[in-house]
């Protein structure tokens, strides 16, 4: 075999494409966010009509070996509506920020979603057999006539087809006055917490009707506030530990056993800026759109306009790698102001932990990838430096076909099959990405097509 | 909004804007007070356009309130340093900006223009295009732009439920001692009635319409000299806003039967009602 991660690069090839193929977007249909559970076996997707659809990969085919199951839809559900807040004259999107899996702990599948102000835990659970054999009732309910009976029987359970039924099991409401960021679930699997711009709760999944405030950053007086929360996640080992990014660009380690309210780090982390890079716009893109702790939590991956840094979380004063997503955007910043690409937060993500089935995979956490603009997404591998752009499109929608690397143009004469910066469709952004947990199969979101890759496998 | 960056017909502003930060990002030779005073009236403008928002987004609004203060503070520094020239013959021009004339921003020379902007004056007689759409801001427009639209932003307020730990399903409403009402800051107390009642109603607000009749329980009080919608219960003075740290937990009465007793025991008679709202109003 080849070394992991040495001369072995990963091939991507297209697999599947979801969602509609009109250029015309009805703007319910808009991805808002993309994660794997953490088997990888299902998918789940939420947009901005508050719906979440999840896919199943299908089992593998012992004799198809070279591929991996696709993913076929599994479970669709409304699971946010739109609300009209009467207190403040203000309607509540129900558009879905963010989904979590818990682990599985029995037959049935949990996960929270939320939109800007209430977060839900869905049960997803399957129904394959059915009662048949009722003495009172008829096949299709309607009660017989008592008079007719004249035997007992004892009903069965036969199988039926196979039915997926989401059903909402807690429902967190209350708590944000702003709008909610992130969802983190706690390693103890018992709490979690929800961030929105100034302030972090944390939750009990079994309790609805209170939370605690853990970070509160609004100030006394709102004309004072310079800095507003962007992301938090817990530690994926300590129970007590946290983090929450802003938008200056520093991140926060926080422990809840140091106080009840957490509003003294226990470390800050900030990269002092590169003075040569200084310009009007400095602050708006140092501003950090997601932040993910790596599979040992040794690492913490952070994601502003331009670039992905990831951190020791030994080390506060720098990040120890920074990888440039799309660096020749930084000379079209003020264009992208008046525009508001500006704003746009990408996620950003590792690829996954477990060892693969058949090849030694690149080690943990040693690939990062997140989205760009023209429907191009980057991946950067931290062992060989090296990096790749490839383009969600349906043009390559030739399965098992190796995608081919895109090249933006920065300056100067473009070459054959490299796109200059001022060709880039800005409309067209892949602002998440999610990496299957146990092999090299990515889910990327365009505006809203659902794109599946995966690895030539040989 | 899928509007961002969708191809749309520009309108003439837009078309402007746009042509403006092309000139920015590709010409070297903007001076840079003219590429300043480019961000911020583009800053500017943003804010003022989410000021007609009924919801601002607060995680842009306080960047760009950042990079007007930014700035701002150069100018600041600037103007100290430099000699107070005014710059003659410059005119704002009619066609951009009117949504900022509107808001009160006002149009006027500031009094102190550092040098290098009164040399610059010298060469916006050649740039002028972009000179032209140019407005001259003054400080004090500045931190009123941002004063306005952080202030907006905290009307979407947050009013803290009661730190009571009221278990739920209780049939016994209780108010113990140790119930504060946790106030944000000192201007909720001028909210007054408002506040405390609007606790109850944020987390209350579907059972409450469900189950409640208002007619019958305050049919026999007269409302009309306090204004205020609800009766509130018997309280204790509200402990000052202390330590923030000292009341991390939160409760949310759950909707259940027993707010809406809570509700109930609060037929309280005129007497009480003027006791409280002494309180509140802090006479």
């Amino acid at each position: 075999f080849l070394g992991a991660g040495g001369g072995n690069d990963i091939q991507w090839c297209f697999s599947q494409v979801k969602g509609a193929v009109d250029d015309d977007v009805a703007e319910a249909d808009i991805i808002s966010t993309v994660e794997f559970n953490h088997s990888g076996e299902l998918l789940a997707t939420g947009d901005k009509g508050g719906r979440v659809v999840i896919f199943q990969q299908e089992q593998e085919n012992k004799t198809q070996s070279h591929s991996r199951g696709e993913y076929n839809v599994y479970s669709t559900f409304q699971s946010h509506e739109p609300e009209f807040d009467y207190l403040k004259s203000l309607e509540i999107e129900e558009k879905i920020n963010k989904i979590r899996w818990l682990p599985q702990k029995n037959a049935a599948q949990f996960l929270l979603s939320t939109n800007d102000k209430t977060i839900k835990l869905w049960k997803i659970s399957e129904r394959d057999k059915r009662p048949e054999g009722y003495n009172l009732k008829e096949e299709d309910g309607r009660y017989r006539d008592p008079t007719t009976v004249t035997t007992l029987r004892v009903p069965v359970f036969r199988p039926m087809d196979l039915m997926v039924e989401a059903s909402p099991r807690r429902i967190f409401a209350n708590a944000h006055t702003y709008h909610i960021n992130s969802i983190s679930i706690n390693s103890d699997y018992e709490t979690y917490l929800s961030a929105d711009d100034l302030r972090i709760n944390l939750w009990h999944l079994e309790i609805t009707d209170r939370s605690f405030n853990i970070v509160d950053i609004k100030p006394a007086n709102m004309e004072e506030l310079t800095e507003v929360i962007t992301a938090a996640e817990f530690h994926p080992n300590s129970c007590n530990t946290f983090v929450y990014s802003s938008s200056k660009g520093t991140i926060r380690l926080c422990d809840m056993r140091a106080s009840a309210l957490c509003d003294r780090h226990s470390k800050l982390f900030e990269e002092p800026e590169d003075p040569s890079n200084r310009s009007f716009f400095s602050e708006i893109i140092s501003s950090i759109s997601d932040v993910k702790f790596s599979h040992s939590g040794r690492y913490m991956m952070t994601r502003d306009y331009l670039s992905v840094k990831i951190w020791d979380l030994n080390m506060e004063n720098r990040p120890v790698e920074t990888y440039q997503v799309h660096e020749y955007l930084r000379s079209k910043l003020c264009s992208l102001y008046e525009n508001d690409c500006i704003f746009d937060k990408f996620e950003c993500c590792w690829n996954g932990s477990d060892r693969q089935r058949y090849f030694l995979p690149s080690p943990p956490c040693s690939i990062v990838m997140t989205g760009s603009y023209n429907n191009f997404f980057r991946m950067f591998d931290r062992n060989t430096k090296r990096d790749i752009t490839l383009e969600a499109s349906r043009e390559n929608n030739k399965p098992r076909t190796v995608l081919k690397p895109r090249k933006v143009c920065a300056s100067g004469k473009r070459k054959k099959d490299e796109i200059s910066v001022d060709s880039l469709d800005f409309n067209k952004k892949i602002l998440h990405t999610a990496w299957h947990p146990k092999e090299n199969i990515i889910a990327v979101a365009t505006t809203n097509n659902l794109y599946i890759f995966q690895d030539k496998m040989n | 909004m899928l509007g961002r960056g969708l191809k749309r017909k520009l309108s003439d502003y837009e078309e402007n804007m746009a042509g403006l930060s092309s000139a920015f990002d590709s010409s070297r030779n903007l001076p840079y007070p003219l590429k300043r005073q480019l961000v911020l009236n583009m800053c500017l403008t943003k804010l003022q356009t989410y000021k007609m928002l009924v919801e601002p987004n607060l995680h842009r609004s306080v960047l760009i309130a950042n990079t007007v203060r930014q700035i701002q503070e150069e100018m600041r520094q600037e103007s100290n340093q430099q000699p107070v020239n005014v710059c003659p013959g410059i005119t704002p021009s009619s066609h951009s900006y009117t949504g900022m004339e509107s808001s009160g921003i006002s149009l006027q020379l500031p009094s102190g223009i550092s040098q290098q902007e009164s040399n610059c004056c010298d060469l916006r007689s050649v740039e002028d295009p972009i000179e032209n759409s140019l407005l001259i801001v003054s400080d004090d427009d500045m931190s009123s732009a941002i004063s306005s639209i952080l202030k907006d932003l905290d009307f979407v307020e947050d009013i803290s439920p009661p730190t009571c730990l009221v278990p739920t399903g209780d049939d016994q409403p209780k108010f113990p001692e140790n119930t504060s009402l946790k106030l944000e800051d000192d201007r909720q107390d001028l909210k007054g009635a408002e506040c405390v009642f609007g606790s109850f109603e944020i987390s209350n607000s579907t059972s409450y319409l469900k189950d409640l009749a208002i007619d019958d329980i305050f049919e026999d009080i007269d409302t009309s000299m306090y204004d205020s919608d609800f009766c509130c219960p018997p309280l204790m003075p509200p402990r000052p806003p202390s330590l923030a740290t000292e009341e991390p937990l939160k409760t949310f009465p759950s909707c259940n039967s027993s707010s809406a007793s809570n509700i109930q025991i609060c037929r309280t008679d005129l007497s009480e009602l003027d006791h409280i709202m002494e309180i509140l109003v802090g006479s």
